[in-house]
């Protein structure tokens, strides 16, 4: 225990922290400017000068630390007047534009200057100048308001990993530039500007719209893009999202966004947003009232019903819904229609990887904490680009890379290029057999001696046949001593961290790819990270939204666990598991005749696209609940708005598996809209359906709490905090007597162990050659981003990049462009060539409308989990 | 120090050899690390880059903290206006400093040293190169020094022209490519230094003075000059003396013995104004004050700083105000920009001095020039700030009249040509 007075105040500390915190825990106040809690101590500033007896210099009270019986004044007239001093010296440079300053009303310079601010100024001779910059579409820069506090500089550095600010120039003519000149080369996190205390670095989207003090509110909720889950504050007038702002010390993003989280909320006010329902009529899609659309659309699907049976009635529930959209969702094709046949995008891999790790490692193995993830001795991510992907996890991985830790990438990580200590930069499809062969290195260097801790593994994992290094050489084509190395920094840490993409399952190999990862992670002692690209695709999982899966994880074909959902909802549930999701497209017309797809883009973001429109307009009849016109909407016969995120209430379930709560921050916008399980509930109610009485979102909360043994006794008022993590106040499967879902370990080894064949690699592979990739930019995630202004200035549309070897092979030049054709199709985009990309790859995302290149690709089903493995074929790129 | 370049014809390794060179570290080999540090502690061998900080001590702070490897670095970012002690033992004695930095070596089992190069010495740096590659071919530097087993290398490094590279950790800071900024302290470099490894940073004078100590003994070099702070002391001596230049006195010699014993007094038979001891960072001091010992305490005594050394003499017709304003836009040059007080301050004391100097100063100014001085000082993250704080009011203590006198009357020395480039800007 360290106890120091502060002000005559006795204060205990804990541990030993710095005199500022020790204050600031004990409500004294201490001004600062250059000191953040998210970054490094500097002592810049000086602002925070105390007195502390026994010391004849004033000392900083960010950068000293708490030692036992000091005694520190925060406030005597010295430590005042030197405040007032260093207040000065900012002020002399600083310009007096508060008036036409956006800053002005939350900022720490000014609040200063009201406190501890001299009436007049002395400093006569001329103010230092810059010119505004406003080269760059999204922020702007006034550097004679800089106070050269330089925590942009040390965001972008340290937290951030992106480096793409600097102080320039010496002295009084400091300023920070980027590097790239007036436009920044960088990845607009935004964090620079979020830790600004002035109004040197400010955001362009909402400049001279507003004071501070005129916002209505500031709404805490959960990032709509990805599946961290990202805690933000909406800053909120006239019912309109006026900025995103960080809230640092909550959630798992502890103030930190990424570009989409912090600039991408423009779709929410789109113009193009649709605003009432729709009905096809004559072959065109006419405008309708609710009540009438509702009417027409559950007569219909009562009609499919009765005529071919509710079997015929496929849904595809939402990752960008809420917990409560989608349990409604599977209740209404279970309970409502008898249908098992519902799925979603987690069919694309994730549902099939956690599948299999929780089959290994029992249910919840994928259920850890993202900020662990920095504290590991090192981490691999496979098959993943997380800091593209999900980038404030990509964050954790760097500052794990910054403490000095490994961290080992397999496959195309472009995000972790400039922090990973080690790279095994094989082709997409090939990453299994790293992992064959990192395997068999760590074996070889471990001689053999694993943990100890579970034989039944260990077992299995002796009998693996792995790979020669020769052969994985040639199969993957990394050379074999980069295989050694990363084996090397691995085979002696004692805690790290998995992250592993739904690549790795969407895979013939899958089973292989995750029985050589789980025997990775043993050795190394990890936990697993899977990556999850929408903001509650683990909540599609969770809440039953897959054809054999109850909410809460429970298997619909065992009596036990069906009884208790029949007993809440009133009928007797379908005991048949339903088709998944690429069955029901590929029996749409025959077996399936209606469906139902709610805030997904299927036409758009599966792979064998044209298959899927084709699928579409073979259904009697197709429902589509989104915020836009889709590619899949377009082709719908009832199209139904519904509300965006920040316009409902209810939960997500992050990649954590923590359900966080979302709080409605616009009232009128999209008025006209419903939230989804209202309009399942609305049609529920014309079909006759009186099992979903809801009032508002907290009532499916408590309906699956009774109902989900996982989510028992869980309130919405739990999480009102940091959400909860799981397995919350529930009971998992595997657990507390249940059987576990999948075969025990030693029958999944044997499974494996008896196939001889090691896994080759991908359809996508071809060695020599050049590959087709989906890039998964850090700018663009389809649907939404299209719609963001914002993201649309950074990058304004589809680019097939690829490395500057890989342009000269082809033939291709920067700007130019060029064709891809397979047998899917074809497309035309512009050449981007970027130093650093992987030779042989031509990247192509999958975010612009007529420019999927997921549409190039067909698919096989991995027969275990029918999870579509996107295959190319006849791929050919020339320059036009 | 000066006595092998000054015995020897040509400055190469034979000639240093001849005059006893090596003969030092031959010694400290033959030492226990523990012993060299003792020894050098006996020899109250203080450093010579300014602050005056006994160098057995810091030595004794890196040898004890356990991380390894551990780094020697030589500063020779000698950039202290006034200074040019460093640039002629790197120019002319380049193998004493190289065989101080391996005792130091021994003395912490470090295996690489650098020498942070002023960026202004380019030729030091060949000098320094040649000498090193003298020194590798001799065995007194590589994998297996004089047979000993011992392992030691050096790198020289140029600087890029910044003052506050002198400053050792805004100096580590830059030879990790970083920008050179002062580093927070604690840690002190002595624990994390290079690389976060403990690192020991002397100055070259500091440097150049072990050779002696070990080959003689603490025990002789203690005879050397006061004996409270032993040793003999290089001070450069410009400005408006007879015989500028460098010399080699023991610590304690008067400013008076300097200026008149050694430099031949003041130039063309003028009357002494004012003198800088130290450095541009060392307040100036009146004539009356020169008959003080030239060693750490007694120049602190009379308000000013030993510092580097630096004698700067100015004649009864220099004009102190534009010696300060001179002072300040180094300063302000200079100025790294980290912290509030010295980016903001040094720019607006340059600019007070500036109006004063052109005539557009006005009454309150020299009270500003105060409150601005005394807000900077003691406030600033390193002495950078202090440094330019003190200058000024050292020199607005013993010139005030000075001041004045411009204010109501402007300069009477009238504009020289930088005055009046300045007042075209």
């Amino acid at each position: 225990m360290i106890s120091i007075t502060i002000n005559g105040r006795k204060i205990e500390l804990e541990g030993p922290v710095t005199i500022l915190e020790a204050a600031r825990k004990n409500g004294i106040e201490i001004p600062t400017l250059c000191s953040h809690p998210a970054l490094e101590l500097w002592g810049g500033c000086r602002m925070c000068l105390v007195e502390i007896e026994k010391m004849p210099r004033l000392q900083t009270s960010c950068t000293v630390t708490a030692a036992d019986g000091m005694t520190v004044y925060t406030e005597t007239p010295r430590v005042v007047a030197a405040r007032k001093a260093m207040l000065e010296f900012l002020l002399i440079n600083h310009p007096l534009q508060c008036p036409t300053c956006d800053k002005a009303g939350e900022c720490a310079l000014q609040d200063l200057t009201v406190r501890y601010g001299a009436v007049a100024g002395r400093f006569e001779e001329g103010k230092r100048t810059f010119p505004e910059n406003v080269d760059d579409p999204i922020i702007v820069r006034n550097m004679e308001r800089c106070i050269m506090c330089t925590r942009c500089v040390r965001m972008c550095d340290s937290v951030q990993g992106a480096s793409a600010i600097g102080v320039v120039g010496r002295g009084a003519r400091s300023h920070v530039e980027p590097f790239s000149g007036g436009r920044y080369n960088c990845e607009y996190c935004g964090n620079c500007l979020n830790v600004c205390p002035v109004g040197a670095i400010m955001s362009r989207l909402h400049r001279y719209t507003y004071r501070p003090w005129q916002m209505d509110k500031a709404v805490k909720t959960v990032c709509s893009f990805c599946g961290v889950g990202c805690t933000m504050l909406l800053e909120v007038r006239g019912d309109a999202i006026q900025k995103v702002s960080p809230a640092f010390g909550k959630g798992v993003n502890n103030g930190l966004l990424c570009g989409r989280g912090m600039f991408g909320y423009g779709y929410v006010g789109s113009p193009e947003r649709l605003k009432t329902p729709l009905v096809r009529k004559n072959g065109k899609l006419e405008p309708a009232s609710w009540d009438e659309t509702l009417a027409f659309a559950a007569s219909r699907l009562l009609e499919i019903k009765n005529r071919h049976g509710g079997r015929a009635i496929g849904g595809m529930a939402g990752s960008r819904c809420t917990n409560e959209d989608n349990y409604v969702f599977q209740k209404f094709l279970r309970a409502g229609f008898g249908s098992n046949n519902i799925d979603s995008v987690a069919r694309l891999g994730l549902l099939h990887a956690q599948g299999l790790l929780e089959g290994l490692f029992g249910q919840g193995a994928a259920a850890n904490v993202i900020t662990g993830i920095a504290g590991s001795d090192a981490v691999l991510t496979v098959a993943c680009d997380p800091a593209q992907t999900n980038p404030v996890m990509g964050l954790q991985v760097r500052a794990a890379a910054k403490a000095g830790r490994k961290v080992v990438t397999i496959g195309h990580a472009r995000g972790l290029r400039r922090h990973r200590t080690h790279s095994l930069p094989t082709v997409f499809g090939a990453e299994g057999v790293a992992l064959a062969g990192l395997l068999k290195e760590l074996l070889r260097m471990k001689k053999d001696s694993l943990p100890g801790e579970n034989l039944e593994l260990e077992a299995a994992i002796k009998e693996f046949k792995l790979p020669e290094p020769e052969e994985t050489e040639r199969l993957t084509g990394v050379p074999r001593a980069a295989i050694s190395d990363a084996a090397a920094a691995l085979k002696d840490v004692s805690t790290s961290s998995i992250i592993a993409g739904r690549e790795l399952a969407a895979s013939m190999d899958a089973r292989r790819n995750f029985m050589l990862l789980a025997a990775i992670g043993y050795i190394i002692n990890a936990r697993f990270f899977l990556i999850s690209e929408r903001p509650n695709e683990q909540g599609l999982i969770d809440m039953g939204c897959a054809p054999d899966l109850l909410p809460g994880g429970r298997p619909v074909s065992l009596h036990t666990f069906r009884e208790s959902y029949e007993r809440e909802w009133g009928v007797k549930l379908n005991p048949e598991p339903g088709l998944t999701l690429m069955e029901m497209f590929e029996q749409a017309g025959d077996a399936v005749r209606a469906m139902y797809i709610m805030g997904e883009n299927p036409a758009f973001n599966l792979p064998g696209g044209k298959k899927i429109m084709e699928a579409l307009e073979k259904l009697d009849f197709l429902v589509v609940q989104d915020i836009f016109m889709t590619e899949t909407a377009s082709l719908a016969d009832v199209v139904l708005p519904s509300k965006a995120w920040p316009e409902k209430e209810g939960t997500y379930t992050n990649l954590e598996k923590r359900i966080q709560k979302l709080d409605r921050a616009l009232e009128k916008n999209g008025e006209t809209a419903k939230e989804d399980w209202k309009i399942l509930a609305g049609i529920g109610k014309h079909a006759g359906l009186n099992n979903m009485p809801y009032a508002a979102s907290s009532d499916i909360i408590d309906e699956l709490a009774r109902v989900s043994p996982l989510h028992a006794g869980l309130r919405l008022k739990d999480l009102e905090q940091e959400g909860m993590m799981w397995p919350y106040k529930g009971k998992p499967l595997g657990m507390g007597g249940h059987v576990p879902l999948l075969p025990p370990m030693r029958t999944m080894a044997k499974a494996m162990t008896t196939d001889a064949q090691m896994p080759g690699p991908g359809p996508a592979v071809e060695i020599t050659g050049v590959v087709l990739e989906i890039e998964k930019p850090l700018f663009h995630s389809g649907t939404l981003s299209r719609h963001s202004g914002a993201l649309l200035d950074i990058v304004g549309g589809p680019e097939a990049k690829m490395s500057p070897e890989t342009g000269k092979k082809l033939g291709i030049t920067e700007g130019g462009k060029v064709k891809i054709s397979t047998a899917n199709g074809e497309m035309v985009l512009k050449a981007k060539i970027e130093k650093g990309l992987p030779a042989g790859v031509v990247f192509a995302g999958n975010n612009f409308r007529e420019a999927g290149a997921l549409g190039l690709f067909g698919y096989e089903l991995e027969p275990e989990s029918k999870t579509p493995v996107p295959m190319v074929k006849d791929l050919e790129i020339t320059p036009l | 120090m000066t006595r092998y370049l000054l015995d020897v014809e040509n400055p190469n390794l034979d000639g240093y050899e001849k005059a006893g060179g090596y003969q030092g570290l031959a010694r400290a080999l033959s030492m226990e690390p523990a012993l060299i540090i003792e020894e050098v502690k006996k020899s109250g061998l203080r450093g010579r880059g300014g602050a005056g900080f006994p160098t057995g001590m810091k030595w004794t702070f890196a040898a004890g903290d356990p991380k390894f490897p551990k780094y020697i670095i030589c500063n020779a970012d000698e950039g202290e206006p006034g200074t040019f002690k460093d640039k002629a033992i790197l120019e002319k004695n380049p193998h004493i400093l190289i065989e101080g930095m391996a005792v130091a070596a021994r003395a912490l089992k470090a295996e690489l040293g650098y020498i942070y190069l002023r960026g202004e010495y380019p030729k030091g740096k060949d000098i320094l190169q040649a000498a090193l590659k003298e020194a590798r071919g001799k065995g007194y530097l590589g994998e297996n020094i004089m047979g000993s087993g011992m392992r030691f290398d050096i790198h020289v490094h140029l600087g890029a022209g910044a003052y506050i590279c002198g400053e050792e950790t805004a100096l580590i800071n830059s030879l990790e490519g970083k920008r050179g900024q002062p580093r927070l302290k604690p840690p002190f470099p002595v624990n994390s230094g290079l690389w976060g490894r403990p690192t020991m940073v002397n100055n070259v004078e500091t440097l150049a003075n072990l050779p002696f100590i070990m080959r003689a003994g603490a025990a002789q070099y203690v005879k050397i000059g006061d004996p409270g702070c032993p040793g003999n002391k290089l001070f450069p001596v410009s400005g408006h003396v007879e015989k500028p230049g460098l010399y080699e006195l023991p610590m304690g010699t008067t400013l008076r013995e300097i200026i008149y014993g050694q430099a031949g007094g003041i130039k063309n038979g003028k009357r002494l104004k004012a003198v800088i001891p130290g450095g541009i960072s060392a307040p100036v001091l009146p004539p009356d004050a020169i008959d003080c010992p030239m060693d750490f305490v007694s120049v602190q005594k009379q308000g000013s700083m030993l510092g580097s050394g630096g004698v700067m003499v100015f004649d009864n017709d220099t004009c102190i105000v534009r010696v300060a304003h001179r002072a300040l836009e180094f300063f302000e040059r200079e100025s790294c920009g980290k912290c509030t007080p010295c980016r903001e301050g040094t720019s607006w004391l340059r600019a007070i001095l500036e109006r004063i100097e052109t005539r557009q100063g006005r009454e309150g100014d020299l009270q500003l020039l105060e409150d601005v001085s005394r807000n900077i000082a003691g406030n600033t993250f390193c002495p950078l700030g202090d440094g330019a704080a003190s200058a000024v009011l050292g020199f607005l203590r013993h010139f005030r009249e000075e001041f004045e006198e411009h204010i109501k009357n402007g300069c009477p020395f009238g504009p020289d040509d930088h005055t009046r480039t300045v007042i075209a800007r």
